[in-house]
């Protein structure tokens, strides 16, 4: 991946509106909103693929309807294993058109409404069903033009989930993208020191209702759990300075002001170090 | 090739309420939902008119807010749509509903196929669509599971039944219900959704059909519904089992025999 995983850089998640929105202009106007600060504030916008399972409209489809300048190395675009074969080729001819190098590929959460692709659609007869892995070697054989970045969960069993990273780094991924981790984490410290040349972004939490997390992190978060999103963030890039960062469920209102001061001098001393 | 596919806006299944005096479900202010059979059926008529060629034409009947199931439908293709909505159709039961809808598709004229889904969510009779077919005296064909062909004078489907399958050929007019099996719904895409947004849909009343008043409504309908309930919650319980994998794994398996799941 290009600059967007530089040290300190944010990536910076963005939901495209969803599919049955009473208000469907005004969601789009804000998503333009937000893409075009993110654009200049030279972080990167983070797109997400039917998030949750839930109807979406694609990242690459409002990126082009509305005109939106794209910066390529400031664009990740999520693609799960939730679309017909039709659609794939779609957003990958779109992302190309767009000048997007970037992609974040994932199994995803499914939805009795989405279709999910088939073995022989990414070339991939002998596995029982595709997941990430047969989308990354997939992209990686037919799509060599972008990065593909795979995701990491230290909240799975861990002997599992580092089989499975293999299989992703092995089918091709080349950037990686954890779960949320709310403080230092013995999971992720393993995975940064068997794989320090990929490049790893850890996932922070910026909604103050830290509940929702609950089933990502297999423990009951109560209602009432108090937390501090700017907190964390801090103490997550203390510790781990390698990193970047990816925000998932910023406030645009009331924080992004603050990641951009945040980011400031962290930028320019990665300016000093380059 | 004139092809009407019929839907229906239903109460979304988890936000679902009845009114405790009428015993009927209450549709305004929820949240609502297009038919899920529906989506089957909807995307079976845009599929068949990119085959043939014609049009498409999604019709409802329902509150104003049944407008957003139709909105659905012309993102999903569909050329162009019709509401039925009339303080006059309100508590219509199956009988009565299918005479409005027949009596819309007769004025709509030239319909080669009428295509519904198998049934709604909601009421879950399956009546209309054989209803629809009885006052048109169309020839129907009931949980269609694939089209085989298609050609200019009729449609070869496959009926799916409890004991397999029949190939059957319906000279056109017709009109087929649609099983989950005949296809994968596509996803609308942003153009076409915002496009259908912006759409015109006009809204027939009972004269713009030629309805008789006396066979349209609550007071016509021969069908009454005396008593509804909700479903009883489910009582759902998580267990957490914490400790080593192997005392986790042993744990499961005895709660599993326990229950006499295993």
């Amino acid at each position: 991946m290009g600059e967007a995983v530089g040290p300190r850089s944010y990536h910076i998640e963005i939901i495209p509106p969803k599919q049955d929105s009473q208000k469907l202009e005004a969601d789009l106007e804000l998503f333009a909103g937000k893409f075009e600060r993110v654009m200049e504030s030279g972080f990167t916008a983070s797109i997400t693929d039917n998030a949750m399972g839930l109807l979406a409209f694609q990242g690459h489809e409002c990126i082009e309807e509305l005109g939106l300048r794209v910066r390529p190395e400031q664009v990740l675009i999520h693609l799960n294993t939730f679309h017909t074969k039709r659609n794939l080729d779609e957003i990958l001819e779109a992302c190309g058109r767009l000048g997007i190098r970037s992609l974040l590929a994932i199994s995803g959460d499914g939805s009795p409404r989405l279709p999910r692709l088939q073995p022989a659609d990414v070339e991939a007869e002998g596995a029982p069903a595709v997941t990430s892995v047969e989308l990354i070697r997939y992209l990686r054989r037919h799509y060599p033009e972008f990065a593909v970045g795979a995701a990491f969960n230290p909240y799975e069993p861990e002997a599992h989930e580092f089989d499975k990273l293999e299989r992703k780094l092995d089918a091709g991924a080349s950037f990686l993208i954890t779960q949320p981790i709310l403080r230092k984490n013995a999971v992720v410290d393993r995975l940064l020191a068997a794989h320090p040349e990929v490049p790893t972004i850890l996932e922070a939490w910026m909604s103050k209702k830290l509940y929702l997390l609950s089933d990502v992190v297999g423990y009951p978060i109560p209602e009432d759990a108090e937390y501090d999103p700017f907190a964390t963030l801090e103490q997550l890039q203390a510790t781990y300075p390698q990193c970047s960062f990816y925000l998932s469920l910023l406030g645009f209102k009331t924080q992004y002001a603050r990641i951009e001061e945040m980011a400031g001098p962290a930028r320019a001393e990665q300016e000093e170090r380059l | 090739m004139k092809i009407v596919v019929c839907i229906k806006q239903v109460p979304a299944t988890s936000d679902a309420s009845i009114d405790p005096v009428t015993k009927r479900i209450v549709r305004e202010g929820s949240k609502a939902m297009l038919n899920p059979f529906d989506l089957y059926a909807v995307e079976e008529a845009v599929r068949l008119r990119e085959q043939a060629g014609g049009e498409v034409i999604a019709l409802s009947m329902g509150p104003e807010s049944a407008k957003n199931a139709l909105v659905e439908a012309l993102s999903m293709g569909a050329d162009r749509a019709v509401l039925l909505s009339d303080r006059a159709f309100g508590g219509s039961d199956t009988w009565a509903t299918s005479y409005a809808l027949a009596r819309a598709i007769d004025t709509l004229g030239g319909v080669d196929l009428v295509i519904c889904g198998k049934q709604a969510v909601d009421g879950d009779t399956a009546q209309v669509g054989a209803g629809i077919a009885a006052k048109l005296d169309l020839l129907q064909a009931a949980n269609v599971g694939k089209t085989e062909a298609l050609d200019a004078d009729g449609i070869t489907v496959r009926r799916m039944h409890e004991r397999g399958w029949d190939v059957v050929r319906l000279r056109f007019p017709a009109l087929i219900t649609v099983l989950k099996d005949i296809n994968a719904p596509r996803v609308p895409t942003l153009r076409a959704a915002r496009a259908a947004r912006r759409a015109e849909i006009p809204v027939w009343h009972p004269a713009d059909i030629g309805a008789d008043p006396g066979r349209i409504g609550l007071r016509a309908s021969p069908t009454q519904v005396v008593r509804t309930a909700p479903p009883a919650a489910r009582s759902a319980v998580t267990t957490r089992i914490a400790g080593a994998p192997a005392e986790v794994a042993g744990e499961l398996v005895r709660e599993l025999l326990a229950r006499k799941l295993l």
